[in-house]
């Protein structure tokens, strides 16, 4: 679009017509107020806080609704603006309750803000301010209404955004207020936005209320440990007894991939982590019962049991389940000690997408693969299965917002009328478990289409839908995991006719994709290169590791029941509650289990040790896009360690030369810090700094970054930008399959995790807050018939 | 002439030895002095050991927002904040400090604790003799602090204006 000349202040700025004043005097540098404008969201002017005076206008214009024009003059530092302003703060204060050292949001008030900035801290006001009583919405939103100053933030993100509409106003004047839709309370995805996004304390959260300030935390940006999605999630973190304790979870730091956005598991399912009954030392069974232990006792058991197993059995009686949840390097380095240290390919995880297909498919395709930023700016999306709503629900926002604000074409394919297809350009619902038929036709399969044509889908529109599919270039393909196998390579096929178009495989929990990327899997190395012709990570690794594929999760159990599988080395699952697994199949099997909760499986278990969870420790998480994250510890717990440093005790007790197993060294140059200001922003930078120029400091094992360094030189599509990483942003990495055809998938052992809104499996259980959202008697999902289809 | 003027120097150094063995003392008798403060004598200003006060309804008047702790140069101020209950009500606003302690090792007296108080709940004592060879007995908890109960609300314990003014350990061990 042509530029629009504009003077404000005395500047003279060109900026593209249709640009709204208030954004284009932002982009020079000068702040004009504003309570109710927030980008991305429609526009209200109900705060008239971004009153400017426009020339040749008779009166004050706010700068938020008002579109730039040629010529344009605008003074936003004159005494009438100012007065202005003066007179809007007094008047929004005149109810407002002056409760700032209890209201949560004092510190962080943009109320706070603006009466420290433009003034009117004195009232005339001699009245009794209006007062009403503080409600309770929903198990983790309250609200207080006096405090409220009617921005209308919180009914636009919940409506628009969220496409929720739980939230609306009543009455007129001084009288007005938000209302829920129930009158008393919300039916809602309880996502907590509308708390994030409130500038003033109306609106507070159920699990952070009044138990601290803001500037007593420390924050920490990481990722969520939840679904498969990657958000950034900020922790607020205080001292407590045990080191540390997490207190909120907002998404105060926006540079993330979720943007403004972040659901209930994100911001409130983090009180896992101070569960009563979380495992606070190693526990050893004796006699039947598991007796308290200390962690060198554990580690020498642990030993000895498993070079008594290795020596007496070979490897190949020992397996090894690693988990949807631990870091990257965590899963490279559990594969790497079954491999080269255990002596065995038995070594698996819980399923949840078939991403060896998928990287099977997309051999040797460059750029296939989208990222999560891409689903946002994508014009065209097709959707095949899962409900992202639930399972999802930052892909939901991504692709919501992209039709809304960006006029993106969504089309939907689903076995049930899932909430998105309020979005969608066409939605066609299939028959159940139709979705791979529906690959083969849109592959070109004609004969595929008798399965899917039923009622209203006839033929033909489902040809025409893949006629219009055909012509819509750069379309962002996204499929659950109702796709596996061969249906995954027709829909490969078919989006490889269509230019630029790229995939999404979804599979479920925080880090699965990178579980399979780092290959955790019986006959796949990591980046799905086939153990036969792992020639460059034995050259690595140093030593020769087993070549014949080991046995997947299911043939384990059977081995253990027949007695052939001795030892099972379970770090962070729970493959017998998951897998419905008869617990007597491994009474015979010497089993370890890193866990943080006595769950069915590490009952069965000889050790368990207490295992740290991704909010304690540091590490790389990739998305389900393939968007490679760093997480950042938030605080360290006492009792608990990372299952990184156990497994590297356990294979020290072995007797294994740690070097072999993390590459880590005497670093040249390597100066810490020390030598500098200790303040922390310093070490920081200059830890940025020496990882720009290859001189970063390895010279502990336990500094997973020294595994991220061997992850990036050996597997395919993770050789990204180290800076950006560290600086906490997302790289995309690419999926690529070292060779193609000799990947055999086992559709059959994917189980997809079927998590709602409110559950995320063995972890979820352990949180209050989705407990307690669960078992509220008033929640009744909006759409409820739509949700108790998918599950 | 010299001895005259040795005389009139000697007269005049004896005439204020002499005034000033008839005027009352300076000196403050402590520690040997009557009452809780053994003879000391204090300025209202005096900022000694801080008390927390109550309101007229006896309840606490600190609603843990924490300011005094960010005001607090040595931080020396630790503060663990919870909400009140109908069941349980302990101050008078939504939120209470559970835990309220002052670590004297570092407290230096400065009283910007007591300006940044927005509800006037933290104040300086006069309580001033707190050394010890213990350091760990110098982090003094919230009930340390605390003014006693009104009488009228229900205290058993006389309440006694001059032991809130002083500071001393409401509960001593």
């Amino acid at each position: 679009m042509p530029d629009v000349n504009i003077t404000v202040d005395g500047k003279k700025l060109a900026v593209p017509a249709g640009t709204l004043l208030i954004e284009a005097c932002k982009s020079v540098g000068i702040e004009v107020p504003s309570f109710c404008y927030y980008p991305g969201l429609s526009l209200q002017g109900a705060c008239r806080m971004c009153l400017v005076k426009i020339e040749k206008m008779p009166k004050l214009q706010t700068a938020c609704t008002t579109v730039v024009t040629e010529g344009m003059v605008v003074s936003t530092e004159i005494d009438e603006v100012r007065q202005a302003r003066k007179a809007m703060l007094e008047l929004l204060l005149a109810n407002h309750p002056l409760d700032c050292p209890v209201c949560d949001a004092g510190g962080e008030c943009e109320l706070q803000d603006m009466t420290f900035s433009y003034g009117a801290a004195e009232s005339k006001l001699i009245d009794i301010k209006n007062h009403k009583d503080e409600q309770q919405w929903s198990p983790v939103v309250y609200f207080d209404r006096p405090r409220c100053i009617m921005c209308y933030r919180c009914v636009r993100i919940c409506g628009e955004g969220m496409d929720v509409w739980a939230l609306g106003t009543a009455n007129r004047g001084s009288a007005q207020l938000i209302m829920p839709n129930h009158s008393d309370y919300l039916e809602c995805e309880e996502c907590g936005m509308c708390i994030d996004i409130c500038p003033v304390g109306a609106l507070t959260s159920g699990a952070y209320r009044y138990k601290t300030r803001p500037w007593e935390m420390k924050h920490v940006g990481t990722v969520c440990t939840h679904c498969a999605d990657g958000c950034k999630t900020t922790l607020g973190v205080r001292r407590s007894p045990t080191g540390m304790q997490i207190v909120r979870g907002d998404n105060r730091d926006k540079s993330g991939i979720n943007g403004d956005f972040l659901c209930i598991k994100g911001r409130y399912a983090f009180d896992f982590a101070s569960h009563d009954h979380r495992i606070q030392q190693p526990l050893i069974r004796r006699e039947g019962r598991h007796v308290p232990a200390s962690y060198d006792q554990a580690y020498e058991h642990i030993a000895l049991r498993l070079k008594e197993i290795r020596e007496q059995h070979g490897g190949h009686a020992i397996g090894v389940i690693g988990s949807t949840r631990t870091s990257n390097e965590e899963s490279y380095l559990l594969q790497k000690f079954a491999r080269l240290l255990l002596g065995t390919n038995n070594i698996d995880h819980h399923r949840t997408a078939d991403f060896p297909s998928f990287a099977g498919a997309l051999a040797r395709k460059k750029d296939a693969t989208a990222s999560m930023r891409d689903v946002f700016n994508a014009p065209a999306i097709l959707l095949i299965g899962n409900d992202p709503t639930e399972q999802h629900p930052l892909l939901a926002w991504q692709i919501r917002n992209n039709v809304r604000l960006h006029r993106a074409r969504l089309y939907v394919v689903n076995s049930s009328p899932i909430k998105l297809r309020r979005q969608a350009a066409s939605f066609t619902q299939i028959p159940a478990g139709s979705e791979p038929q529906l690959a083969a036709f849109l592959a070109g399969d004609d004969s595929a289409a008798n399965a899917l044509a039923s009622g209203e889908i006839t033929r033909e529109a489902l040809a025409a839908l893949r006629d219009k599919l055909r012509g819509e270039p750069n379309l962002i393909i996204i499929f659950g995991s109702e796709l596996r196998g061969s249906s995954i390579d027709s829909l490969v096929r078919f989006g490889a006719a269509i230019s630029g178009a790229k995939f999404v495989c979804l599979g479920d929990y925080a880090n699965s994709r990178g579980a399979a990327d780092m290959g955790l899997y019986p006959d796949l190395l990591p980046g799905y290169v086939p153990v036969g012709s792992g020639a460059r990570f034995h050259e690595e690794w140093g030593a020769p590791v087993p070549t014949e594929p080991g046995m997947n999760l299911l043939q384990m159990v059977d081995a253990a029941k027949a007695g052939r599988l001795k030892a099972l080395y379970i770090v962070g699952a729970n493959p017998v509650a998951r897998y419905n697994l008869d617990p007597f199949a491994l009474s015979k099997t010497f089993i370890v289990a890193h866990d943080m909760f006595l769950t069915e499986t590490a009952l069965l278990a000889e050790v368990i040790l207490p295992a740290a969870n991704a909010y304690e420790k540091s590490g790389t998480f990739t998305n389900t896009c393939g968007d490679l994250q760093l997480l950042k510890k938030a605080g360290d717990i006492t009792t608990v360690k990372s299952d990184f440093e156990m497994l590297l005790r356990v294979a020290d007790r072995l007797g294994f030369d740690l070097r072999q197993l993390v590459p880590f060294r005497q670093a040249e140059r390597a100066d810490l810090g020390q030598s500098r200001g200790a303040q922390s922003g310093e070490a920081d930078r200059h830890a940025i700094w020496l990882e720009a120029h290859g001189l970063e400091p390895k010279l502990s094992p336990f500094d997973p970054i020294a595994m991220l360094d061997e992850i990036q030189r050996l597997v395919p599509g993770y050789d990204v930008s180290r800076v950006e990483l560290l600086a906490g942003n997302d790289q995309h990495t690419s999926i690529e399959a070292g060779v193609a055809s000799s990947i055999a998938s086992q559709p059959e052992l994917i189980l997809p995790a079927n998590d709602t809104l409110f559950t995320s499996g063995t972890l979820g259980r352990y949180s209050r807050t989705l407990n307690s959202v669960i078992e509220n008697p008033r929640r009744a999902p909006a759409d409820k018939a739509d949700r108790e289809v998918v599950v | 002439m010299a001895v005259i003027k040795d005389i009139a120097a000697i007269a005049k150094g004896m005439s204020i030895t002499l005034k000033e063995m008839f005027s009352p003392t300076v000196v403050e008798n402590y520690p040997d002095g009557p009452g809780p403060l053994k003879g000391a004598k204090f300025q209202e200003r005096f900022r000694g050991v801080h008390v927390l006060q109550r309101d007229e309804n006896g309840l606490e008047k600190c609603v843990a927002c924490f300011l005094c702790a960010a005001a607090c140069p040595s931080n020396c101020i630790y503060i663990e904040a919870a909400e009140n209950t109908t069941e349980q009500r302990i101050s008078g606003a939504e939120r209470y400090a559970q835990v309220y302690n002052i670590d004297y090792n570092r407290c230096i007296f400065c009283g910007y604790c007591v300006e940044a108080c927005p509800t006037d709940a933290i104040t300086h004592g006069h309580g001033f003799e707190i050394a010890s060879l213990n350091a760990t007995s110098l982090v003094y908890r919230k009930e340390q602090m605390l003014a006693p109960l009104p009488a009228h609300l229900g205290s058993n314990a006389v309440f006694n204006q001059a032991e809130t003014e002083t500071g001393t350990p409401a509960v001593r061990s």
